[in-house]
């Protein structure tokens, strides 16, 4: 095996284990109180993984996050794939799509729970605002870029207009959509947390945030190891579900060196 | 066919018999309570040993929702989210005087007691040319949170002290967990300290107290619990049951420290040996046995905020005031 195949193999774990080792000389040089060594956090990390209700609590943020997925799915995909297709629709939501994308969801949970008070519904519709923005972009842009000609033919062979968005309008569009996705996925993992900061029954907040009320560090960072090793593992996921349902759109490695043989 | 309709009405009279208990079920009064950590091991005790409290879960139920810190308690209270909440004199007060907060105060959680208790202090380095309060002219002093009622009473002794807080000093937002820290790195010359972390900084060594909230007023009240008006003119009788719950959680916490101590470490995952080190002890903030609300405090407290134009108007204590609840 060469250099290469070797560095290609073993490049993602070396660059987590150089991590590790960074943050483990950095912390003992520093000895601080709120910054505790890798192996003091690591450690932490069964005492969380193997607690029932840990566990609980982190299953019932993720149930959350992916029903704020789900209706962000339901609402923001058609929507953009809509105004990708109707000019004037894009002109009308555009101005407001663009002053509402920079608006930190987060910010919105005080207003949100005025509203809805201070149950799963408020957190799910603020994940649900988090996700919907990239989501209805993307699915703008995926369905801004179709070919003009296929809707055409297929309108000109009797294909409705619903029809039309379903079996043309969606499978074309479906690369950038499912790209949305992606980016949807990592935004809902951070106001997934962010939505548990200000009021919260049960969920992976209370881990990190009691943690930092009672100032337990190792378990503060154990936390944020877990956090960033489930939004790893689900970008893992969906990035393989990504690549079956849309293979035939990505380069070929052939196309893409040019044809060499 | 007749095994199939007797299996059928067997099915409905099971049916039925479940709704039946769902409809008992739902029968049962639910106050929706907000809590937060530390400091409000009453609520520990009901969350944690239920059966402790024979009416709790029979007569009444209660929704728990943690929230970090009390002044989105207020506003869980004004739009009608909780019934109760843990409330400070300074988020209560504004909650009166601005959002029109009406509300009773019906059992304390913790304050201070002069020379029996822990009292919220300001520590400088051991080697600080910081020697008394006016020495912090032109220094920085750390607080847990701007415009927080423990930043209002350290304004009071700074002014009694002959300093202005708005001029006279640097104000740096530090939190109670950050505070050791920021006064180590130098990054502040004065740093408020509070339990679990005053603890852990002392047994470092290297710091040295300059002032204390004692020394503004003997009894500061810390947390205690409000319920809104309407809910308990609405419902008396279930709000006699929380308030009687409320103080056999306080005595069960005072008289089992061992059990109380695993309590604690359960809400809050803190390992009962560092809670072990100042929970219920003179090192901790006082309880009361009878978790009786302090109001001749709350109502000093209350005019020392409005004083400090923290309070937009007076704040009477009496319209916190329902005595037959808490008799």
């Amino acid at each position: 095996m060469s250099a290469q195949a070797i560095l290609q193999r073993l490049g993602a774990p070396l660059t987590v284990l150089v991590l590790l080792t960074l943050w483990e000389l950095a912390a003992r040089a520093l000895a601080l109180d709120g910054f505790p060594t890798a192996t003091e956090s690591l450690a932490q990390l069964p005492a969380i993984l193997f607690d029932g209700q840990s566990l609980q609590s982190i299953g019932a943020s993720l149930a959350r996050m992916f029903a704020g997925i789900g209706l962000a799915l339901l609402v923001a995909v058609p929507a953009g794939l809509a105004m990708g297709r109707n000019p004037t629709l894009a002109r009308m939501l555009n101005p407001l799509l663009s002053a509402a994308y920079p608006v930190p969801k987060a910010a919105l949970m005080p207003m949100v729970m005025l509203w809805f008070g201070v149950g799963d519904l408020s957190k799910i519709l603020v994940i649900f605002l988090g996700v919907s923005l990239p989501l209805l972009y993307h699915s703008y842009h995926g369905a801004a870029r179709l070919d003009d000609k296929l809707l055409w033919s297929a309108a000109a062979m009797g294909m409705r207009a619903p029809a039309r968005l379903l079996r043309i309008t969606l499978p074309g569009a479906l690369p950038e959509v499912l790209l949305g996705c992606r980016v949807g996925l990592a935004m809902a993992l951070i106001v997934m947390i962010s939505s548990e900061m200000i009021a919260r029954q049960s969920g992976a907040g209370d881990l990190l945030f009691n943690a930092l009320d009672m100032a337990l560090y190792p378990d503060v960072y154990a936390m944020i190891v877990i956090l960033a090793a489930l939004g790893f593992a689900l970008d893992w996921a969906f990035e393989h579900l990504r690549l079956r349902l849309v293979h035939w759109a990505e380069p070929r490695q052939d196309a893409a060196s040019g044809g060499n043989s | 066919m007749k095994r199939f309709t007797r299996s059928l009405g067997l099915t409905a009279c099971a049916f039925l018999a479940l709704c039946g208990q769902t409809q008992a079920a739902d029968d049962i009064p639910t106050i929706r309570v907000g809590w937060s950590i530390p400091a409000e091991e009453m609520k520990y005790w009901m969350m944690r040993r239920p059966d402790a409290f024979p009416d709790l879960g029979k007569q009444y139920r209660i929704a728990w929702t943690q929230f970090q810190g009390t002044a989105p308690m207020v506003q869980a209270m004004l739009s009608d989210a909780i019934d109760c909440s843990s409330q400070a004199p300074l988020s209560l007060g504004q909650g009166a005087a601005s959002g029109g907060l009406q509300a009773y105060v019906l059992a304390q959680h913790v304050g201070e007691r002069k020379g029996e208790s822990f009292s919220v202090y300001w520590a400088v380095a051991e080697d600080s040319p910081v020697r008394s309060v006016a020495d912090l002219k032109g220094r920085t002093v750390g607080v847990n949170v701007y415009g927080s009622g423990v930043y209002g009473q350290m304004a009071m002794i700074l002014k009694q002290n002959g300093l202005d807080p708005e001029r006279d000093i640097r104000l740096v937002e530090t939190g109670f967990p950050g505070s050791e820290a920021a006064l180590r790195a130098g990054r502040v010359d004065a740093a408020v300290m509070n339990q679990p972390f005053a603890l852990r900084a002392e047994s470092k060594g290297g710091i040295r107290k300059l002032f204390s909230l004692t020394d503004l007023m003997p009894n500061t009240v810390h947390i205690f619990e409000v319920c809104r008006k309407d809910f308990t003119d609405a419902h008396p009788e279930l709000v006699k049951r929380y308030v009687k719950d409320l103080r056999t959680a306080m005595a069960l916490a005072r008289e089992d420290r061992a059990e109380t101590l695993k309590v604690v470490s359960e809400v809050t995952r803190a390992p009962v040996d560092l809670l072990d080190g100042y929970l219920l002890t003179d090192k901790d903030f006082a309880r009361s046995a009878d978790a009786r609300p302090d109001f001749e405090a709350i109502q000093q407290m209350l005019d020392q905020y409005q004083q400090l134009g923290m309070l937009p108007a007076k704040v009477d204590v009496a319209q916190f005031r329902r005595d037959d609840l808490i008799q």
